[in-house]
């Protein structure tokens, strides 16, 4: 394609322009042009594999048989399985509980970093020590504290004189869940605990000494300035909290395979013993599924907010 | 002791030579020279017996440099192997052979090539396979996978523990057993059967209980759940009862917790292969713990029940891709390893390990000299598959991944539930998988 154009600093007549000189110049196709890569990858990495999901949970799907469209029949075989109605209950306690852990340890440690004490730099980059460690290493680390025979937390309770016989970290249902999402809790801390110390870094010290000037106590500083400032990254970081630990599969799975007695099981663990151990391909991709209602309000209210902000 | 360990160094020219002495195991492509520039990729696990990786790695390397194919042993840990396997499978893509279990000739069967000319070429040279080989790669008359062997699982048991409550033999009977168990737990010295998720070991522990009490999972159609019978509620019972005598703790037990017990003398007795007594004489020369494990441990079979004695036992297969592009090359690999030159061999390195099914072996130069391994040749005839009645189908393979039996047992031992109760429980759920299953 070419056109007639007076370029400047160049002789006048006819110049050879490419489509894709046009391209750019068109502020709308240019538009386009940017974002393609992005939507191209978004849709190779995660449109594609999601429609694929779906395809499999409408089937019966086998990994040796493409199976058949069975339309909602796994999601009506689930909710009438004893197991996997323990697994939804578990996989709720487990994100709740182990999200207020998070949050609780998280702002407390939080503030306390931003503290000034000696060695400060120091304990902030311990601080960050179980989120850097890959996942196997430190489960295999909690294993051996809670093993129901060698327990080395156990073995400080009964030297110490403070129990008896110690706790039954893994072998007790109740306590077994405790135990996993304890562990979750405490990879997940370090993360709210950082992105939290970085919001409260970026909040002006004028913001305070104002308050303290008209009378705030260390309270009231908190509750009307740090709070309401901090708290889009607060968010921010519990949203994300939310999404891994309802998704997360490697610490249930290290410590207790979902056992005893299935105390333990999460969603993403029932997933991969059904669709992959068992090659029921069709129900574990509907086991998987079962998280997107709750995973799709948690990310739709966390970019409408953003949005918001980006807007104001 | 040691000398089990001593095994000839494989060479191609023994390969070779043990291969024309068996006609039936012939390799015309490697005289052809077809497979040279070709490719073989092998999924492999770690079997607890080192020598019997290394085997595998020098087996690849010699039918690699005689045939000039490239093979590639690749190796996953635990349960990495079977989400490889998986993931082969279901693109078609990765991988041309792979160990696989008992189950996965029935999961994978559209999958899989039909290697019924080399199973019977083998089962000729070997005497015949045993039933629980045909049990698990046999489908519809036609061999869609070839079994590489089974591990026998036995009780360990400490017979200074047991001497020290005036027993000197293992229990014969599971009256017995229960009666021991009172006593050794009165001793301090408890005994303990795995009741976690551990997906080895809850399933030879506990399998053989249901069958001993004349419990059964499915009907011989492998289809009509049977679980709920008066002989599973009398397993259920007997375990409940034994249960209160056990070690604190088996119901949190993965694979490598009641090893850890036996080897710490916290338990008198627990159910696991011969990797307890390799392990520890391997180090009972500069480990005094260990060398007083050796001395004062011993093997010993299942107890009878009133329905018989059983036993069940991990089964490897070789798994012959379909989408594998190498059919040659994937043949020539299998009859290299079912070799006179190789098998026998590997069977005997790994002392009574992994035993293949065959019924020559009996008579084969493949059985430990140590005594306290003896019994492995006879533990070998006991094995049962999940799914009995029925065969190891897709049913089977998801019950045993989601732990239903031993949540059963567990359920009800811990209080849970009633015995009854989980019994139902467990019926529901296995009507539920059978439903699944057979819903097409």
């Amino acid at each position: 394609m070419s056109t007639t154009t007076n370029a400047p600093g160049r002789p006048k007549g006819l110049v050879r322009r490419s489509f894709l000189t046009d391209l750019i110049d068109n502020e709308k196709s240019l538009g386009y042009l940017l974002v393609a890569p992005v939507v191209i990858l978004l849709l190779a990495l995660v449109a594609y594999p999601f429609a694929v999901a779906i395809g499999y949970a409408l089937s019966d799907r086998t990994l040796a048989d493409p199976g058949v469209f069975v339309g909602l029949e796994n999601f009506e075989l689930l909710w009438e399985n004893q197991i996997y109605r323990q697994t939804l209950r578990n996989t709720f306690v487990f994100t709740v509980g182990s999200v207020i852990i998070r949050l609780v340890l998280g702002v407390g440690l939080a503030l306390l970093l931003n503290e000034s004490f000696r060695f400060r730099r120091a304990v902030r980059a311990a601080i960050l020590l179980p989120w850097i460690v890959p996942t196997v290493l430190g489960t295999m680390a909690w294993l051996w504290m809670f093993n129901p025979n060698f327990s080395v937390l156990n073995y400080i309770l009964v030297q110490s004189g403070l129990m008896k016989t110690g706790f039954e970290w893994l072998t007790d249902p109740d306590l077994a869940l405790f135990s996993v999402l304890l562990v979750n809790a405490w990879r997940g801390v370090p993360f709210m605990a950082i992105t939290v110390l970085a919001g409260l870094q970026a909040i002006p010290q004028d913001l305070y000494d104002a308050s303290s000037i008209d009378g705030a106590g260390k309270l009231q500083r908190f509750r009307y300035v740090t709070l309401p400032l901090v708290m889009p990254v607060l968010l921010t970081a519990l949203v994300l909290s939310i999404i891994w630990t309802f998704s997360d599969f490697g610490i249930v799975y290290g410590l207790t395979k979902g056992g005893p007695m299935n105390a333990t099981h999460v969603l993403a663990t029932l997933s991969y013993q059904t669709g992959l151990a068992s090659g029921n391909i069709g129900e574990g991709a509907a086991i998987s599924l079962t998280m997107l209602p709750v995973l799709l309000v948690l990310i739709i209210w966390q970019l409408r907010r953003i949005r918001r902000s980006t807007v104001v | 002791m040691t000398q089990d360990h001593a095994q000839p160094r494989l060479t191609r020219r023994k390969i070779l030579a043990a291969a024309a002495t068996t006609p039936a195991l012939a390799t015309p492509a490697i005289a052809q020279g077809v497979l040279k520039g070709t490719k073989l990729t092998v999924l492999a696990g770690q079997w607890y017996v080192p020598q019997t990786n290394t085997m595998l790695d020098e087996l690849a390397a010699e039918l690699g440099r005689d045939t000039g194919m490239e093979i590639k042993i690749e190796r996953f840990a635990g349960d990495e192997l079977m989400t490889k396997t998986a993931a082969t499978i279901g693109t078609g893509r990765g991988a041309d052979l792979a160990v696989g279990v008992e189950f996965d000739t029935y999961v994978y069967a559209a999958k899989l090539n039909d290697v019924t000319d080399l199973a019977d070429d083998i089962g000729r040279t070997y005497g015949g396979w045993l039933d629980s080989a045909r049990a698990t790669s046999m489908i519809n008359g036609r061999w869609k996978s070839l079994p590489i062997g089974q591990a026998p699982a036995a009780w360990n048991w400490r017979t200074d523990m047991f001497a020290a409550v005036g027993l000197t033999k293992f229990p014969d009977t599971f009256a017995d057993l229960l009666a021991a168990a009172k006593l050794l737990h009165a001793k301090g010295t408890p005994i303990g059967m795995t009741l976690g998720h551990a997906s080895g070991d809850g399933r030879s522990t506990n399998y053989p209980v249901l069958w001993a009490f004349g419990g059964k999972e499915f009907e011989a159609d492998g289809k009509t759940v049977a679980i709920n019978s008066p002989g599973t509620l009398a397993a259920v019972e007997w375990y409940k009862e034994i249960y209160q005598h056990f070690i604190p703790g088996t119901t949190a037990w993965l694979d490598p917790d009641n090893n850890q017990a036996f080897l710490a003398s916290k338990v008198s007795a627990t159910v696991n292969v011969n990797t307890i007594y390799l392990a520890s004489r391997a180090a009972a020369a500069t480990d005094p713990a260990r060398k007083l494990i050796v001395d004062n441990m011993d093997h010993g079979q299942w107890p009878s029940g009133p329905a018989g004695r059983f036993a069940c036992y991990n089964v490897n297969v070789w798994l012959p891709f379909a989408s594998s592009p190498n059919k040659a090359g994937q043949r020539e690999f299998l009859k290299a390893w079912y070799s006179r030159g190789f098998l026998p061999k590997w069977t005997k390195t790994g002392q009574s390990y992994f035993i293949p099914q065959l019924a020559g072996f009996d008579a084969e130069d493949v059985w430990p000299a140590d005594p306290k391994l003896k019994i492995f040749r006879e533990l070998n005839k006991l094995n049962r598959l999940p799914g009995y009645a029925g065969p190891p189908s897709p049913a089977a393979a998801e019950a045993v991944n989601k732990y239903i039996l031993v949540d059963m047992f567990a359920k009800a031992c811990t209080g849970q539930l009633t015995p009854r109760a989980a019994v139902d429980w467990a019926e529901k759920e296995y009507q539920q998988i059978a439903r699944r299953r057979t819903r097409t």
